[in-house]
């Protein structure tokens, strides 16, 4: 009785397309190339609706494609951190009010200058409140590598942001 | 002093972090495009049906030309066959005939034998 469950895609959409988005987003740090990564995942997830067997499995099967789609698109792409920034913030400011604070702004900046491999861990830690075996499991990763990553992301973007700050106090 | 602080940030990171809100434009693209993947699928289903048909007749086709080529072939087989045992035949009756045609001259020249 367990394929008893029948996905409806227009609903997954619905629940899941500001999650995919979101993981997108953070990390491209492109906009537009998440919501055309957020598209090619779900236009993927149709195609394989056969193999969802339940509402956990889908959740989890676009986390990981998600985060995969993104590593792949930023391969094909090779383009520098602070150049999909300033795109994703003129966009950002043009589509929506929700609009995050300065320094949060900037947390978001700094997370995308840390290496892919930590900012996908810290990603799907601190956005999707993932403890660190289901971090391993998404990413097919050993669990040691993903604290090392969790771990090692955390100092280097506390550093940064320490930095980040005392320029910004300066600058006010 | 320092998992104070550690806490406080990662408290921030992840007030940062929150979800955003997908744009608006996103469901409505992501529809639109399985609209036309499923199009797209539904026509290449239906073009490769057609090149299996097509395949199919041609295989057939083939098939028949070979077998009416074999056929041919061994109708001519048969034909050269027959031929040859007509000619056989006629070389038989011939030296029959020539043999009997010697008698006749020969009894023709001694009538008394």
């Amino acid at each position: 009785m367990a394929n008893e469950w029948q996905p409806d895609f227009e609903k997954l959409v619905d629940e899941h397309q500001s999650m995919v988005f979101s993981l997108a987003l953070r990390m491209s740090g492109d906009r537009g190339l998440a919501e055309e990564i957020a598209q090619d995942v779900f236009l993927e997830l149709d195609r394989n609706m056969g193999k969802i067997k339940n509402p956990e499995h889908a959740l989890f099967w676009l986390r990981r494609v998600a985060i995969s789609r993104s590593s792949d698109a930023l391969r094909r792409r090779r383009v520098r951190g602070l150049d999909l920034w300033v795109e994703m913030n003129e966009a950002h400011a043009s589509c929506t009010d929700e609009r995050p604070s300065p320094l949060g702004t900037r947390m978001e900046f700094l997370l995308t200058t840390l290496p892919e491999a930590q900012r996908a861990a810290l990603v799907l830690r601190y956005q999707e409140d993932m403890p660190p075996e289901e971090i391993a499991a998404t990413l097919e990763a050993p669990l040691a590598t993903v604290k090392s990553h969790l771990q090692r992301g955390l100092k280097l973007l506390r550093a940064k942001a320490a930095n980040h700050l005392r320029e910004y106090i300066r600058g006010a | 002093m320092e998992p104070e602080h550690i806490d406080e940030f990662e408290k921030e990171l992840q007030q940062v972090l929150q979800r955003r809100p997908a744009p608006p434009s996103l469901k409505r693209k992501v529809m639109a495009r399985r609209g036309l993947e499923i199009t797209e699928r539904r026509h290449h289903y239906w073009v490769a049906w057609k090149r299996v048909a097509a395949g199919l007749v041609l295989a057939a086709m083939l098939g028949g030309a070979m077998e009416w080529q074999l056929q041919r072939a061994e109708d001519r087989r048969r034909g050269e066959e027959a031929r040859r045992q007509v000619m056989t035949a006629l070389r038989v009756t011939e030296r029959a005939l020539n043999e009997m045609n010697l008698r006749l001259a020969a009894r023709n020249r001694n009538p008394a034998q």
